[in-house]
């Protein structure tokens, strides 16, 4: 990804930080962590509270590592988020976004095996334009959604039906413990959004 | 001029004239003439010139766009940031005025190297340092490097109180506060709806029913319904009533009778297994009366088109009953919400369930769930105490467990339960203090104040009640 579909992303997630500080549960409950994959997978902020988060500058070039990218979300998983003990409160369960506008490069099955190890709040998927594979991305989770052209209005509409979600989310799972399964119980998308069904 | 050869050379090249060998000595007498000597000296202090012109371009170019991180800060929150002109390499600024702080609520203190003040804006703002470097002419203008600041909204100011829809039919009142005698003690009971309802106008799904019973028992019942079920704050309610319901029953009554018997052969230690008779009538009334209300949850569900998961509630119950002997305490719990008793001198705790917490932060059990009837920790949901005094009964969801004790491993320290007496004596950040004094008559009132403490993010429904 590269291009205006990059700065796009960026701006998503600037528009999307900018947003969830709104929200006050959002401010003083959620964590994000973000990890690019192009050549590698790496991730280039660690799991940071919203209020002290700061955008740093993202590049992706090159080719596809989608399976080191999900080998390295099931770490971070494992080192950053709290699971709940008779002496320490846990967190809630992680929600995962995943956008990509390629098909994977590496061995993405074996980063996929051990993803599904993890458990998650629930894991949204979004191809990005025309090179993406939604029905891989379905293989990773149930919810996959798709854009027909990365360009910049597209990814910014993303990026803010993601922000309603992780607000309507956050509530949910905090206040019953329960998962949300289903895209049915997120905020409808809007119109540039394809749900892959 | 030592290398003036070289330099003419240079450009008599790069404009296509190449001085011929034959040449030469007419090419060195030629650059030994004072008024040739002149321009070229000029030429060389204007190449000189030139270049620290660009240096001083590039420089003042790096420091515009050297990415500059400081931390972010809270509208109302004291800020202090280091601000280190040092530490970002900034040695060769010969001048220098910081302008757009006033306006943020923060200051610049050279003699510190700090940012501080009290931020008074929230959003993704700009201050900026006018600066000159070295090189630079006096009279030359500053220049202008934009900082980002990002400054969060004080959360408090975010939340929103918004009335819940009085025309639903399951509507429920938002904050419910009451005082009253309760068999020989006193009841104060409180459940509020969470900040993290009001601010999008939703319900409380916490409930709570409390009964003086025809044969001298009581019962006290809270229950917690699940925010991400559509219909929990029913499911609460249905839990709540269904509990006080079934030990109206005059069959519940009249088998609550036969405890007295039990407890008489207890305490003077005349039948045989009594302790064991005991438990297994406490396991068989209560757990009838825990799958009851399963039941009638079932078939509320099963009426109304919707699944019992739609009413998921947790369920805490305790009964208690004066006897010559003390006090006899019963108790059912499924789900996150802690039974507490302290003794008369408040020097011991006895908790009378354990609670459904899971791996993540909000799992736990519900009384609509099939399996906890099945599951082999059935039998030990169930709580008995045979005390001679107690101080306080506490029960409560987890809105206030989670801000007061945080961890399970907290309730069984008498320290912790010492604490949260002392806070809710006043001992908090609001100062909101509870006189527990049977004739205060502000005690409802009081409580209802307190239920409103602050804690970042635990803003779900709170429900407390205190039998003392």
């Amino acid at each position: 990804m590269t291009g205006e579909p990059i700065e796009a992303v960026k701006n998503g997630v600037q528009v999307m930080i900018s947003s969830l500080r709104q929200n006050p549960q959002a401010i003083e409950t959620a964590f994000i962590s973000i990890i690019t994959f192009d050549s590698e997978a790496k991730q280039v902020v660690p799991l940071t509270d919203l209020a002290s988060f700061q955008m740093v500058d993202i590049r992706a070039t090159g080719t596809t590592s989608l399976g080191e990218a999900l080998k390295l979300v099931s770490t971070c998983i494992d080192n950053e988020v709290t699971k709940t003990t008779a002496e320490q409160k846990g967190d809630w369960k992680p929600l995962v976004f995943i956008m990509t506008d390629g098909i994977p490069t590496d061995d993405w099955q074996i980063g996929l095996e051990e993803f599904r190890k993890r458990k998650t709040a629930f894991t949204v998927a979004c191809a990005a334009g025309s090179a993406a594979d939604s029905a891989l991305l379905k293989l990773i989770t149930e919810n996959v959604v798709s854009l027909d052209t990365a360009d910049s209005q597209s990814i910014a509409k993303f990026f803010t039906w993601v922000s309603a979600s992780i607000g309507v989310s956050s509530t949910k799972v905090e206040d019953g413990g329960q998962e949300v399964t289903g895209m049915g119980e997120l905020p409808p998308p809007p119109a540039e959004l394809n749900i892959v069904t | 001029m030592a290398n003036a050869n070289q330099l003419v050379t240079d450009l008599f090249k790069s404009n296509g004239i190449i001085i011929p060998e034959h040449r030469m000595k007419l090419f060195d007498r030629f650059l030994q003439e004072e008024q040739n000597l002149a321009i070229l000296h000029q030429l060389k202090k204007n190449q000189d010139q030139l270049m620290a012109n660009w240096k001083t371009e590039d420089r003042i170019a790096e420091i515009v766009q050297q990415p500059i991180r400081i931390p972010n800060a809270t509208v109302g929150k004291h800020y202090a940031a280091p601000f280190d002109f040092e530490q970002y390499g900034w040695n060769d600024l010969i001048a220098f005025r910081i302008e757009g702080l006033e306006t943020l609520g923060l200051n610049y203190s050279a003699e510190n190297n700090q940012l501080t003040g009290v931020p008074t804006q929230s959003g993704d703002l700009k201050f900026s340092v006018h600066f000159k470097v070295e090189g630079q002419p006096e009279e030359a203008p500053f220049h202008q490097k934009d900082v980002l600041l990002i400054i969060n909204p004080d959360p408090k100011t975010l939340w929103q109180n918004l009335e819940s829809d009085k025309n639903d039919p399951y509507w429920k009142e938002d904050d419910v506060t009451l005082f009253s005698p309760i068999g020989d003690r006193h009841l104060l009971v409180s459940s509020k709806r969470g900040r993290s309802h009001a601010t999008v106008g939703s319900f409380r799904e916490d409930d709570f029913a409390f009964k003086e019973l025809p044969n001298g028992w009581n019962v006290v019942v809270v229950a917690d319904g699940a925010g991400s079920a559509k219909l929990a704050r029913k499911g609460s309610a249905l839990a709540c009533a269904g509990v006080v319901n079934y030990f109206l029953d005059p069959a519940a009554v009249e088998s609550m009778a036969e405890f007295d018997n039990l407890v008489q052969q207890h305490a003077s230690q005349t039948g045989a297994d009594t302790q064991k008779n005991l438990n297994r009538f406490v396991y068989n009334t209560l757990g009838k009366a825990a799958f009851q209300v399963h039941k009638q949850l079932e078939s509320f569900a099963k009426a109304q088109e919707v699944t019992l998961k739609d009413l998921s509630s947790t369920l805490i119950f305790t009964l208690f009953k004066k006897y010559d002997v003390g006090y006899a305490l019963l108790s059912f719990g499924v789900g996150d919400c802690p039974i507490a008793v302290l003794n008369k001198d408040v020097t011991e705790v006895t908790l009378m369930n354990w609670i459904d917490v899971g791996e993540f932060g909000g799992g736990t059990r519900f009384i609509t769930m099939p399996e906890i009837f099945q599951n082999e920790k059935f039998a030990t949901r169930f709580g008995f105490k045979l005390i001679d005094n107690f101080s306080y009964l506490f029960m409560m969801s987890d809105g206030i467990y989670d801000p007061k004790f945080v961890v399970e491993a907290n309730l069984p320290s008498i320290a912790k339960w010492q604490e949260f007496l002392a806070d809710l004596n006043g001992q908090n950040e609001g100062k909101a203090a509870v006189d527990l004094s049977t004739t205060n008559p502000d005690l409802a009132a009081q409580l209802s104040k307190w239920m409103d403490f602050w804690s970042p993010g635990n803003h779900d429904d709170r429900s407390l009640a205190i039998v003392f």
